[in-house]
Parts: C-alpha cells; structure tokens; sequence
C-alpha cells in the first residue's frame, strides 16, 4: 500500500525516514567496497607475487582474456549456447513441472500412487544420470538440455504441488457453495492464490537449470561456458576458467533477477491499491 | 407463508464415514421452512449444525431422507470467515458468483452495483478486501452472495468472528438488507440472543446426533423492528430464558 505523500510529517517521524535512508545507503556502499577491495586486493597480491597469476589469475588478466575472446568472435558464441540450452531446460520444466503439479492437484488418488516416486526422484542426484542422458540423447546440445529440464522438472513439481496444496479447503468450499466446476475452483482460486508459491519455486528453478546446463556441459563439452571452465582447467589456462566463471556469474544473476522482477510485476498488480 | 413451504426436511439422517470411525451426525432430523421466513438454529457444539446446513446447500446428499428446496435457484451459503479473494477489488469479488455460474450479464452486473450502492460500500468499488474492516468485509461476502438472487440464504455463524460491537450492527444491517430483499433465511448460531433477535422461528438441537429438540415461534410485542430493538422488548428474556434451559440440559 502506498501513502500519498504526507508534507506535514512530524519531526520524529522525519527522523526516522532519514535514518532508514542513511542506513540504506550506508548497505549499497558496503557492497561495492567490497567488491572493490577484493578486485583490488586480488590484482595487488597477483602483480606482487603473492598469489601466483598462473594458478589464481588476476583481474587483469581476466579481463584481457575477455577481449581477446570477444575479439575473434568466441565470447557470444559460448554465451549464447550456454544461455539457450538454460532458458530452454528452465522453460520446458517449470512448464511440465507445473503442468504435472496440476495433475497431481488435480486427482489425490494419482498423487498418493506416484508419491514415492516423486520422493525418490527427489532425493536421486540427478547428475548420475548423465551417461544415460548421453547414450540416449546423444552428446549434444539434446542432453545437456534434458539434464537442466529433469533437475528443474523435479523441484517445479514437489514446490509447485506443496503450493497449491497450502489452499485452504474454505475458500474452495466457498466455491462449491457458488456451484463451481474443478476447473473453474483451480483457475479462479487456487491458481491465483498460490502464484506467490510459483513464483518463488521458479527463482530455485532458474538456479536447478544453471546446474544442469554446467554439469551438462562437463559431461558433453562441445561449447558453452561449461565447456570452457572444463577445457581451461584441462590445459591449465587458469584464466579462462576464472574469466568463465565471472561470466556466469553475471550471467546467473541477470536471470534471476529477471525472474525476481517477473515475481515483483506480478504481485504488484494484484496488490496494487 | 404457512402455505407451501421453501424447504422440505423430512427423516433426513447423515453419517460421517472415516477409516478410525464412523460418527452419527443427524438422526431423522425433520422441519420445513416457509417463504421469506428467517429460521435459526441453535444446538449444543458439534451437534450438527453445519452439517444440516452443507445438506442443503447441496454438497453432501443425506444418508437416509429427503431434503426439497422449490426453488430453481441455488442457496446462497455465507460462513463464519467472508473468504473474499484477496487479489480481486470489491466489484470483482461480488461478482465471482455471476462469473461462476456464466450469468455475468448487464443486467445482473447492475443489480450486484445496485446492491453495493444501497448497502453504502459503493465508494469502495475498486478497494481491495484488506483495505475495509471486518464488518465491511463481511457485508460484502453477503452481497456476493446476493448477486446471484439466491430465495434462500443459509447463514453459518456469519457474525462470530467480529468483535461484540460490530457483530450486533453487523446482525442489524444484514437482517434490514434480507427482509429488504425478502429473502428466506436459515441461520446457525450460538448466540441466543442473536437467534431470538433476528428470527421468526428458533429451532433448538439435540447433542450429536442431532434432532429436533423444540421449536419456538418468536412473538414479540415489536415484532416488524430491528434485532436491536427487538432485543428490549420485554418477551425477549423469557424466550431468551426457555431456550438457555434447553441446551444448558445439553451442556452436562
Ligand atoms: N467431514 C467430516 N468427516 C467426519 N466427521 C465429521 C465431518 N464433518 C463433521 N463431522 C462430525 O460430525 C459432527 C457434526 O459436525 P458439524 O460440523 O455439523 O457440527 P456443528 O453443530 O456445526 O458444530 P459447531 O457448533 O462446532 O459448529 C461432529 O461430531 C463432527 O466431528
Ligand atoms: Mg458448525
């Protein structure tokens, strides 16, 4: 909810907005100091010898490694890859998962019969699935894309389902009072009821995808930045991993982010005032 | 309204199958109820009471008996707690009914803003239910039900989760806005004041399972006046008396 701005506030009241806002600049600050003392620190100890740059590299050298790869074309090349077979696992199973959540919402005898499957499917890494992944899929872009889908799939599913489950009974009642359908009961309460669930299944979900798509790519190798950290520390080009690596990071983080500001957008219409 | 009755209850009976147990929730449970009536039920606690109620608004059928409601219209059901949806704005939780049932037409949609307007909730037309009390809430919960004209309206202890204050202005308003609309009401309570306030007629349970105990056809010397006001009338305290005796023998 939001107040109209109020021009005669009092004076503690003034006092307290500007602490709040001193503490919160005071946070942001914080933040990037660090990031900048690290960086720093990290480029001192590797230009002084203190950490050796052939085996921690350095911020210098990360960067150069990064122009030298957008400059003969092979940044966006392992980028786009990386990105596409994520944003296609993370697609295709928050959609299924979801989709079999519903399912299971649907029909209490289906979910009590695959219950125990779920729970193992749950507790199994799904990593050991990979050479199978491989034989079946072949060693291509297929599998990694179905490694990220089956770890995503499976957390869609249990937290999806365990939100739509968290409905309380009365509001369907209600429903049913008012002569609704099964369908009508889920489109019209449950589903827009449990979208905050959803929405933060979906930030876990992103993250389950990178792992897929990484782990994928260590077991496939062909492109992508998983293939690059792989081959790096293969040949000892310590400055491709770490250049990998921070690229993933932003990469990551820019994906969650987005999802956040999907979440954000959603739940701020519904309780727009 | 002592010609043929809305409701039909007749040797209704109703058990409660679950793996541990089986619980005899109603036993040859009898009454009608006549047009534009307002009926109360009072019982001693588990004895019965939503179950009736769920019974005739047609989610469980009885185990043995009959229940007739002539009516081409479903009852309209309101709960202890209004359920509103907390992501539509007023005017869409009033008309979840109509949108329901596919009758969302012009001219239903009017009489469901009619009735928000009549009943002073008007200017909160595009709030969201978090934005208004308690009380307000729950006037709301009834005009959704309203919205699809129900004749009946069965009414489970719509007034127990407001404070004292609210709860009696509340009972006030919403009896005004029935008789207004000459609806039929059946409404469980535990309260018998509020019973013998708002009713025509009381009809008293036995403990689980339940029946009909008695019956008592409230006459007061204001009879046409609010709840409130009927409160003071001095036949008040003896049928407030009558039926305290009777589920008081229930409370041992
Ligand atoms: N779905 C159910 N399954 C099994 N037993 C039930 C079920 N619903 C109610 N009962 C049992 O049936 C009896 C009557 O329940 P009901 O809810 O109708 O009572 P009530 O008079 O409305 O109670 P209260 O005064 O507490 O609201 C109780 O003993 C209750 O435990
Ligand atoms: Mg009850």
């Amino acid at each position: 909810m939001k107040h109209k701005p109020n021009h005669d506030i009092s004076k503690e009241h003034a006092a307290y907005l500007k602490s709040i806002r001193k503490r919160e600049v005071f946070i942001s600050a914080m933040r990037y100091l660090i990031l900048l003392a690290l960086i720093g620190l990290w480029e001192v100890f590797a230009a002084t010898g203190i950490l050796d740059p052939f085996i921690f590299s350095s911020p210098s050298r990360i960067v150069s490694t990064l122009v030298r790869l957008y400059s003969n074309g092979e940044l966006f090349g392992h980028i786009g890859i990386t990105l596409f077979e994520t944003v296609v696992g993370f697609l295709l199973g928050t959609t299924l998962g979801t989709l079999v959540a519903i399912i299971l919402w649907w029909s209490k005898t289906l979910c009590r019969i695959f219950d125990p499957y779920l729970v193992v499917l749950n507790a199994l890494p799904k990593i050991a699935l990979g050479p199978i992944l491989i034989v079946w899929f072949g060693a291509g872009v297929e599998s990694i894309i179905v490694m990220a889908l089956l770890i995503s799939l499976v957390v869609t599913v249990m937290s999806v389902l365990a939100g739509f489950q968290e409905i309380t009974g009365e509001k369907q009642l209600l429903m049913r009072t008012l002569g609704a359908s099964k369908l009508q009961i889920f489109s019209m309460v449950v589903f827009p009821a449990s979208l905050p669930t959803i929405m933060s299944a979906l930030k876990i979900s992103v993250g389950m995808s990178w792992v897929g798509v990484i782990v994928g790519e260590y077991l496939v190798s062909e492109a992508g930045l998983g293939y690059l950290i792989v081959y790096g520390g293969q040949v000892f080009k310590l400055d491709l991993v770490m250049t990998s690596i921070v690229v993933l990071c932003v990469l990551a983080a820019l994906m969650y982010y987005a999802v956040a500001f999907l979440e954000k957008k959603l739940t701020l219409r519904r309780s727009h005032a | 309204m002592e010609k043929i009755p809305l409701v039909t209850v007749e040797g209704v009976c109703l058990t409660y199958h679950e793996p541990t147990a089986e619980t005899k929730a109603i036993d040859h449970l009898s009454f009608h109820i006549g047009r534009g009536e307002f009926v109360s039920i009072v019982g001693p606690s588990g004895c019965g009471k939503t179950s009736i109620l769920s019974m005739l608004a047609g989610l469980m059928a009885p185990s043995e008996g009959s229940i007739r409601i002539r009516s081409t219209k479903r009852p309209g059901y309101m709960l202890q707690h209004d359920h509103l949806l907390d992501w539509r704005t007023i005017e869409g939780n009033i008309m979840l009914a109509l949108e329901v049932k596919h009758i969302a037409t012009e001219e239903n949609c009017a009489y469901a803003l009619r009735l928000l307007d009549t009943y002073g909730l008007s200017e909160f037309r595009y709030h969201y239910p978090r934005q208004l009390s308690g009380g307000m809430r729950q006037k709301v919960a009834l005009i959704r039900t309203l919205a699809a004209s129900p004749e009946l309206l069965l009414l489970d202890e719509p007034f127990s989760a407001l404070d004292y204050q609210t709860r009696l202005r509340i009972a006030d308003e919403i009896h005004t806005i029935l008789r207004a609309e000459g609806k039929t009401a059946v409404l469980v309570t535990h309260d018998i004041a509020e019973a013998i306030s708002m009713s025509d007629r009381v009809l008293v349970f036995s403990n689980r399972p339940a029946t009909l105990k008695t019956e008592h056809r409230i006459l007061l010397s204001c009879n046409d006046a609010t709840p409130l006001e009927r409160r003071n009338s001095p036949e008040f305290k003896d049928y407030f008396d009558m039926i305290w005796k009777e589920l008081d023998s229930y409370e041992t």
